[in-house]
This record gives structure tokens, sequence and C-alpha cells, in this order.
């Protein structure tokens, strides 16, 4: 251990700590402990290479969140030559004062800039983080675009579930990864052993799943390789968890432990990305869970672990996996993050008397019509029970989350979502006796790439408005509901089907002041329509794309039969509900085959 | 259950941690070694836990106090330190752990500071020694409750400024008394205004904090 010197004279046993430039603008910014690393299980590896870095694009408390972004993080340092980093999108008080200064993104663990790195990974989670991937570029120095980059710039990855589409983003990352990356570290760290950034390239355009985007140069388009095959992490059921997570010292989103119990859902709501791109159905067995869930608690010291998944009371041994996982401490809480309506009632009985808080059910939608058209197939008196379930088990709070701009959604349907608060609030007031808090959110719908609604038009503005405003209006009074902002839903609409050429809306948005586009403080609507009427786009229109010719298609192949999406398409039409496949018919997604299936406890 | 007095440093990064926040590592670090706090009663129960005198944000600190209340269970204060040193983060090194036969309650009467000003030494030389000689120097105190006056110099002694190469070291002590303290802040906030800098501290460092309420065999330096 290094010492430094301390402003008393005396030597702190600290390491390097820190430079004399950071520790002028940790002086002047809010929370500067975003930007120092020292957390629980932080791995140094100094002087190795090659040397990745791994960036969520978003602000630290929210991306220290990200379990993709632990994953590789310990795949990378622990079972690799290679170390990892990490560095995380500077709250806009630091960027503009790192500008000011001319210092540039650095890592938490190493301090030393990003941009001195060979591979900087990114993990896209949505389409609103988009402008701050350029805003980090930026900030560490990389020139935006790929084909400006030289020798000594690292390759730029991207990878996570916004990869669905890459278009928006493709001209400004070397090279794409589509899928689960677990399986591919090794390549991926040998590919940078390669002796010109050109020759490492075509090594990463190699590695199965790797999308290396069309080579154009100042406005002359290149072609574009084949499209990447989603990769699948087909040993998901025989691999531990992560289980030494960097802990945050700074209080982040979610403090607790977590386990992956399972990978992938089936159920098939029609309107969900994630439920489609993660197939198949993959479940760890319930002695790793068990096994790992006591070792992450001891290395996180936290009170709570939540088995987590797409739909983790779907995992086939939930029961067992439970009461074996509370069973490791006295008090030790246990949470799950999705219940599923149609077994609340039965899932909240096993918090039993220890846990208490607040939950969220998610109907989605109002009503039965729409809910047999999304694939959501409970039906009016399993909400109810739920529900009641809720306040008979002593939660204190309920959300209740919806969507609206579903495709065949009608106005009635956006306003029986007021119905449904109503009676959610008078079986508060008479079980709960007003105990217990209720409220409503609501989001507005994005159709996505890879989902049966990927090529149903977005709901619009107009729309949106006017059903938010009729739904406030019929609210009964004392119920608190959310809307999300309808601006960021048109940008979002914009560029999650968007085609080549519309990463030129996206880097005009963010020289025009976009950035943090999910935050409500920083949302600059104005920049997005300036960059939209500049690059003669609608906003809520996918930009540069002809949405029956899917585009993204070109770039991913997800592994699902275009036949299947369609087919869905026209079930949802006709509010016919498909059932799981896991229990029931094989649905004919065409994600199984080649050593890929699903895989479920005993 | 067993009282515990723990003294433990806050440099590098975690010296950019919050007062929650380094309460929050703290506990942390108890639980990943294994040993218990005790908690509270009532319908939701906190851990007995308590840092006296709240540390600013970017400054470090050599020796700091936490108040700890363990659960019968909890291992001999010996062995409890070797597993909480290795089970701490970097920057939060763990120097002594003291058993304690009643319940402590120290309350912290002198806390020793030093901090880097950048601007012309000369100035701040000068503004030090003007503060030396003031009987009385009233300053105004905004904050979300609103805003009050406080005499510095009855807060702040020993104030010397020394030179530098980016400015000058400030070294100065401030007492806690009943009715609060001063900030290090509002120290430098004066001086600056007075030499024409930029009211910026750095490397902050609390050198040491006097206590009232010790019990006696922990003052020189008790079980580790």
């Amino acid at each position: 251990m290094q010492v430094q010197s301390t402003a008393s004279g005396r030597r702190c046993p600290s390491g390097e700590w820190p430079r004399d430039e950071l520790e002028d603008l940790l002086a002047r910014v809010t929370r500067p402990g975003r930007y120092v690393g020292g957390e629980f299980n932080l791995r140094r590896k100094p002087g190795v290479r090659p040397r990745v870095v791994l960036s969520y694009p978003d602000v630290y408390e929210i991306g220290m969140a990200n379990q993709a972004l632990q994953i590789l993080y310990a795949a990378v340092n622990d079972d690799s030559a290679a170390a990892a980093e990490r560095a995380y999108c500077p709250w806009p008080d630091m960027a503009d004062l790192m500008r000011a200064r001319g210092v540039p993104l650095w890592s938490l663990e190493s301090q030393e800039p990003v941009a001195t790195c060979d591979l900087w990974g990114f993990t896209l989670p949505h389409e609103l983080t988009y402008t701050n991937v350029l805003e980090m570029l930026d900030l560490a120095g990389v020139r935006l675009r790929s084909v400006e980059r030289g020798e000594d710039e690292p390759i730029v990855l991207g990878g996570g579930p916004a990869v669905a589409d890459p278009w928006p983003l493709a001209p400004f990352f070397d090279a794409f990864f589509v899928g689960e990356v677990e399986g591919r570290v090794a390549e991926l760290v040998a590919a940078l052993g390669a002796p010109s950034r050109a020759a490492r390239l075509e090594a990463l355009g190699r590695i199965p799943g790797v999308w290396i985007p069309p080579r154009g140069v100042a406005g002359v388009a290149g072609a574009a390789g084949p499209p990447a095959r989603r990769q699948v992490f087909a040993d998901f059921a025989r691999t531990m968890p992560v289980t030494r997570p960097v802990v945050p010292l700074l209080e982040a989103v979610h403090d607790r432990a977590v386990v992956e119990l399972m990978r992938g859902c089936t159920a098939g709501c029609r309107f969900c990305q994630a439920g489609m791109w993660y197939r198949p159905v993959r479940e760890r067995p319930v002695d790793m869970v068990v096994e790992a869930a006591e070792r992450v608690l001891a290395a996180t010291g936290c009170d709570e672990v939540a088995l987590v998944s797409l739909s983790s009371c779907d995992y086939s041994a939930i029961d067992e996996a439970v009461s074996r996982v509370r069973a490791l401490r006295p008090g030790l809480r246990v949470s799950l993050p999705s219940l599923r309506i149609d077994s609340a009632a039965v899932q909240l009985a096993r918090f039993g008397e220890a846990q208490r808080g607040s939950v969220t059910l998610a109907p989605e939608a109002a009503t039965q019509e729409l809910r047999d058209r999304i694939n959501k197939g409970v039906d009016e008196t399993q909400v109810v029970e739920a529900i009641e379930a809720v306040f008979r088990g002593g939660f204190t709070g309920l959300k209740l989350y919806f969507m609206i701009g579903l495709p065949g959604e009608t106005d009635d349907d956006a306003t029986a979502i007021a119905g449904m608060a109503g009676a959610a609030a008078e079986l508060a007031k008479r079980v709960a006796r007003g105990r217990a808090r209720l409220s409503i959110a609501v989001s507005s719908y994005v159709p996505k790439p890879h989902t049966p609604f990927e090529r149903e038009p977005f709901a619009g503005e107009a729309t949106l408005r006017r059903r938010q405003q009729l739904l406030r209006d019929a609210l009964p009074r004392g119920v608190k509901v959310s809307f999300h902002d309808v601006g960021a839903s048109l940008v979002e609409a914009t560029l999650a089907r968007a085609g080549r050429g519309s990463d030129e809306l996206v880097e005009r948005a963010w020289r025009a002041g976009a950035r943090f586009d999910g935050w409500s403080e920083h949302f600059r609507p104005q920049a997005w329509r300036t960059a939209a009427l500049a690059c003669d786009v609608t906003l809520g229109e996918p930009a540069m794309a002809d949405v029956a010719a899917a585009p993204w298609r070109d770039a991913v192949d997800p592994g699902i039969d275009a036949a299947f999406l369609a087919a869905e398409q026209a079930r949802a039409l006709d509010g016919l509900l498909t059932e799981d496949c896991r229990g029931g018919r094989c649905g004919s997604c065409g994600v199984c085959g080649d050593g890929i299936e699903t895989e479920v406890v005993a | 259950m067993s009282h515990w007095l723990l003294w433990f440093g806050r440099w590098g990064p975690a010296s950019y941690l919050s007062h929650l926040d380094t309460a929050r590592a703290l506990q942390r670090t108890f639980a990943r070694a294994g040993v218990d706090l005790a908690l509270s009663q009532g319908f939701r129960p906190k851990v007995r836990f308590s840092l006296p005198l709240p540390l600013p944000v970017g400054a470090a600190a050599l020796e700091e106090l936490a108040v700890v209340e363990v659960a019968e269970r909890a291992p001999a204060p010996a062995s409890a330190l070797c597993a909480l040193r290795a089970a701490a983060p970097e920057g939060l090194p763990l120097s002594r752990l003291a058993a304690c036969a009643t319940h402590p309650r120290p309350r912290p009467v002198l806390a020793r500071y030093a901090c880097e000003v950048t601007g012309d030494a000369e100035a701040l030389e000068r503004a030090a020694e003007w503060f030396a000689a003031q009987r009385e120097v009233m300053v105004e105190r905004v904050s979300p409750k609103g805003r009050r006056t406080l005499d510095l110099a009855k807060y702040v002694k020993d104030l010397a400024a020394v030179a530098v190469p980016v400015g000058a070291r400030l070294e100065f002590a401030v007492r806690h008394g009943r009715d609060g303290a001063a900030r290090p802040q509002e120290v430098v906030d004066l001086l600056a205004r007075r030499a024409g800098c930029e009211p910026v501290m750095h490397r902050l460092t609390r050198i040491s904090v006097s206590y009232e309420g010790l019990p006696r065999d922990t003052e020189s330096g008790g079980e580790e």
C-alpha cells in the first residue's frame, strides 16, 4: 500500500489518491463520491493489459445497480488475464467542469484516462441513454465516429438490450456484441492481443455475436456485414452467479444483494422485448441459488437478497428457493422483483410476517380485451384477489403499473384504469383500513424491435396526452398517479426502431445539449426538436426507417422466427392468448435447437 | 449487549462520502465481518451505531470515533478487530477497538483541522493574523433552516497559515459547545474573502478530535 501526504503533513495509507487535478474537481461538484471508486470488492490489477473499461451510460448510482456490468466485471477480472475497470457518465456539473479544465474521463479503479484503455465496453439499456454515450466519448477525448479513430484509441464495443436495433449508434461504435456475452469473454480478450487496430477489429468480427457496423466515411455509406446472431449463454444453469459484486459506498438505487436465479421468460407478453430477447428459459439449480445467496450476503454485508429474473415467480422451485434462502439467517429479507398477478395471492403469503413494505403489481391494461391482446392472461377476478392479498398481507403500499398507447387501445381502455384504481382504493379502505398507500404508475407504450408488435405504430403525442388527461380526470380523489413524460416517449419511439443514418439525429441532439434524457430535470425536448427538424425526422416516427422492412434485422438476427412474431401479431388482433411453452405447447418461436434449449429445475 | 468504541481513519476515496454513507459503510463492514450489531426496539429496528461528530464531504480524517453496540453473540474485541479490518473498504482503516463497561456518551469538545487554500500565501497569512487579533468575528450562516449569525472568534482558535506551493496551508481548531460549532468552510470563506482568493478548501483533514465523556480506560488506547 502506498502512502499519501495530507494537508496535515501526516501520511495516509490510501494510494496516490486523488491526483491533484481530480481533487480540485471533486471539491466543486455534487456527490463527489460518484467519481472515486474505493468500494467493497473492487478489483485492481495495476499495469495489466489488455485494460478493459466497462461503462453504463448513466450516473454512478444507477449504473452500479446494473447486473450486466457486475457479471462482466467479475468475468474479466477473475477469469481472464485482462483487467476490467469502470466509468459512468459524469453528472452535468462534473462534465461541464471537466470540459472547462480539460480533464479527460477517468476510470474509477486506476484513475487513468479511459481513452488509454484497449477496449471500452458499453452496456446499452435503453434509447434515452444514447446521448450519454456521445457525452462520455467526448469527455474521454475519444473521437465520436469509429472511422475517425486512430491506432491508439480504444475499440468501442456496445452490448445490452438496446443493441436489438444498433443503427442509431452504429457509427459511434467499432463493434457490437449481440446477446449474452458471458460465454465469449475469453475470445473477446484474446482478440485484443492482435497487433493493430484493424487486426483487432478483424479478430473481433470473427467472434460469433459480434457485428461490425458498416464503415462509411464522410457521407459515403459503407457496406454492412451480415447480421450477427444473438448469442445465448448455454451454460447459464451450470455457472455460478456473481457472488462478489462491487458494493457502492454511496447509497445506490437498489441496496441489496442479488442472485440471478433464472434467465429468460416464455410468458409471451407481446409488448415485452426482454421476454423475446432473453429466450429460452434457463433455471439455475436450487442448491446453486442457495450457495450463491450465502456467499453474496457474506461478501456484501447486505441484509436483503433479491432473487432476480424477468419473472422470478415462474422459477420452478421458487417455494424451496425462498424458504432455504430465508433460513440462511434470522431476519433475512428475501425479495422477488416481479410478482405475477395470477398467483400473487399465493406468492405474497410466502413473505410472512417478517417482510413489510410496498408491492408493485402490473396488470398492464385495465380491460380484459386489451389484456388478451397483449397476451397478459389474467382476468379481473385474479387482479382483485391479488390486490386484496396485498392489503390482507399487511403491506403498507401498493403500486399498480399500467401502460397506455398499446396497439388496439381505445380511450375507454385508458379510462378503465381509473375504474381499477377506484376498486383498489376501496379495498385499501376496507381491508387495510386506510393504512396502505395506493399509487398508479402509467407509462407510454413504445413498440420495440423483435417483438410481435415491432411493426405496430406508436400511439403518438396527441393520443397519449389525451389519454393521460382523460385518466387524470377519471381517477378517484386521493389516488396518486404518475405518468411517464410523453416528450421522452417520443424520443424513445423515434430511436427504438430507427434505421441506418439515424445516428445523425442522435449526434445533432447531443450537440444541441441533450444528455441524461431519462432524467426529467435534464431532458431537453427542444434539443431533440431542433435535431429532428434538421434531419427531417418526425419525433415519434421511427427515424429513417421503413418499419415494414424491419431494418434492425439487417444488423441483428435475434434467433426468433419472423413468422412467429407475425403470427403473434395476428393473434393479438384477434385477442387470442398464446400459452407459455414451459408448461404448454411449443409456440415455435425458433429459439431452441443447436444445443440451446429450455432448462428448468426438475 | 456490549458497548464498543471504534477508532478509524477516513482517507482517499472514502473522504468523499457523506456522514450517512460513512456510517452505512462502517455498518456494512460489521456485517461483512460477521459481527452482529445490536438493534433498537420498535416497528422499524435500527442498528445501534453512531458517529459522534460528522465529517464534511471531502474531508480526510486521521482518527475518528464510532460508538457501537453489539449483540450478545459478538466475538471478543481483539478477534472482532481482525475480522473488521479484513472486511473494511480501502479508505476506512480501523485502528483501535475498545470494549466499555458502560454505555459511552462521548461529546466532542475540540476538533483540529488542516487544509490548503489556493492563492496568495502572504495575503492568507495576513488574514490569519487579522483573525487572531479579533475579539469578535460575526458571520452569517444560511441553511435550509434559515439564517443565523455566529461569532467565529468564539469557536475557532489557533488559526495559522503557512505558505505552501499552491497557496497556504491553514491549521485551526474548532471548539464544539452545546450551542454548536463553526464549520471549516466558514473559516475558509472568511479568510479567502479577506485575502481575495477563491474559497475552495483542498485536502481538508481532521487531525484529531477531543471528547468529553469517554470512559477513562479508553483514553489511553483501551483494548485492541
